[in-house]
């Protein structure tokens, strides 16, 4: 009776400490190693602009399309920029004869015996044909702007990208500056993992990551880029009279505040679309330092 | 086995179906332990079984999740 009662307690205590030890270890296991179900996936967003103001008369993309760098998005009206580009070109012209003629001028009253012309009046002269050569350069200036703003109703594409959330229709008026289309770089696809404070310490630049996307397709590669040095201190807003308005409730339970870490995915699966703005888990593979 | 899976629409977390599959194998181990009377040589039987719910637990963890 004695020996099976010290077997009972015995049999009890190895397998409280079996338990205690993988509790430990679970725990261990989802506070310190550095994984997080928090990331995003981004790409670059160039908002195109027109560069000059104008009715759009012709749009040359459709939504969600892929254009290549310098393919033509959308033309903003030429005939106003046309107008002015001949203007300038009529301007140019007079301004040459002009120049042509102040120069002769000049050079004849040069030539002169100073009995026949006075020296005022061939510095005159002289000052005049410089005057119309700087005006011709400014009227040269005026055209090439001219030509530059005509060639601009051209909207065309900065990089190799995919046309998003279009909403530049025939008849628009755009305004030089203000954005009209997005487009998303195709190239520039990376992955933001939000990790917990708490787990710095376990990543380092170049560590190789894990990126699983929801849509259960295969698993992506990729390696720690850069880690973010700095977040919001939401408890620190700036007060009236430029003072420090430091939040006086201080909650008992607080959760780990999160760090962006910007993750390069490696060369990409053929035919593998990726979203810009979809979550995925992000699981840092070797650890920089042992966790626990 | 996936850090998190889709339900339905709701986004959970992969150690939840691993719980649940572990509180499936303890239910079945516990009917075990009492059909071939090994909660005779055990101190405490609820200690015991939560002791062994975690063993499981984290057996499971290291089987599917790693």
């Amino acid at each position: 009776m004695r020996a099976s009662s010290r077997l009972r307690y015995v049999v009890t205590a190895v397998i409280l400490l079996v338990a205690i030890v993988v509790a430990r270890y679970l725990w261990n296991d989802n506070m310190y190693s550095p994984w997080t179900r928090d990331g995003r996936v981004k790409a670059d967003v160039i908002n195109i602009a027109a560069d000059v103001s104008g009715i759009v008369t012709s749009v040359a993309v459709r939504d969600n399309q892929l254009v290549h760098k310098g393919d033509l998005l959308f033309t903003i009206d030429k005939s106003r920029y046309a107008n002015t580009l001949a203007q300038t070109e009529a301007e140019l012209a007079s301004q040459q004869a002009d120049k042509t003629m102040r120069s002769r001028e000049a050079a004849r009253r040069a030539g002169l015996d100073s009995s026949i012309v006075t020296s005022e009046n061939r510095e005159t002269a002289a000052s005049l044909s410089s005057m119309a050569g700087a005006r011709y350069l400014a009227v040269l200036a005026a055209r090439d702007t001219a030509r530059l703003n005509l060639e601009r109703t051209e909207v065309r594409a900065p990089v190799d990208g995919y046309v998003t959330n279009l909403r530049v229709y025939v008849g628009d008026y755009a305004s030089a500056g203000s954005a009209k289309l997005a487009v998303i770089d195709s190239n520039s696809f990376y992955v933001f993992g939000y990790f917990e404070e708490t787990k710095l310490p376990y990543l380092a630049v170049n560590d190789p990551v894990e990126v699983r996307m929801l849509d259960g397709q295969a698993t992506l590669t990729g390696h720690i880029e850069s880690i973010s040095r700095g977040i919001t201190d939401r408890d620190a807003a700036t007060g009236r009279e430029l003072l420090a308005d430091v939040n006086p409730t201080f909650n008992w339970v607080r959760l780990a505040q999160r760090v962006p870490v910007r993750v390069r995915l490696d060369k990409l699966p053929e035919g593998r679309m990726l979203v810009a703005g979809t979550t995925c888990t992000v699981v840092v593979k070797a650890a920089s330092s042992a966790g626990g | 086995m996936p850090r998190e899976f889709d339900f339905l629409g709701a986004l959970v977390p992969g150690l939840l179906p691993v719980f649940l599959l572990s509180a499936v194998v303890h239910i079945g181990l516990d009917w075990a332990c009492g059909h071939y009377g090994v909660y005779r040589y055990v101190w405490h039987r609820s200690l015991f079984r939560i002791c062994m719910l975690i063993c499981v637990f984290g057996l499971l963890n290291a089987l599917l999740i790693k």
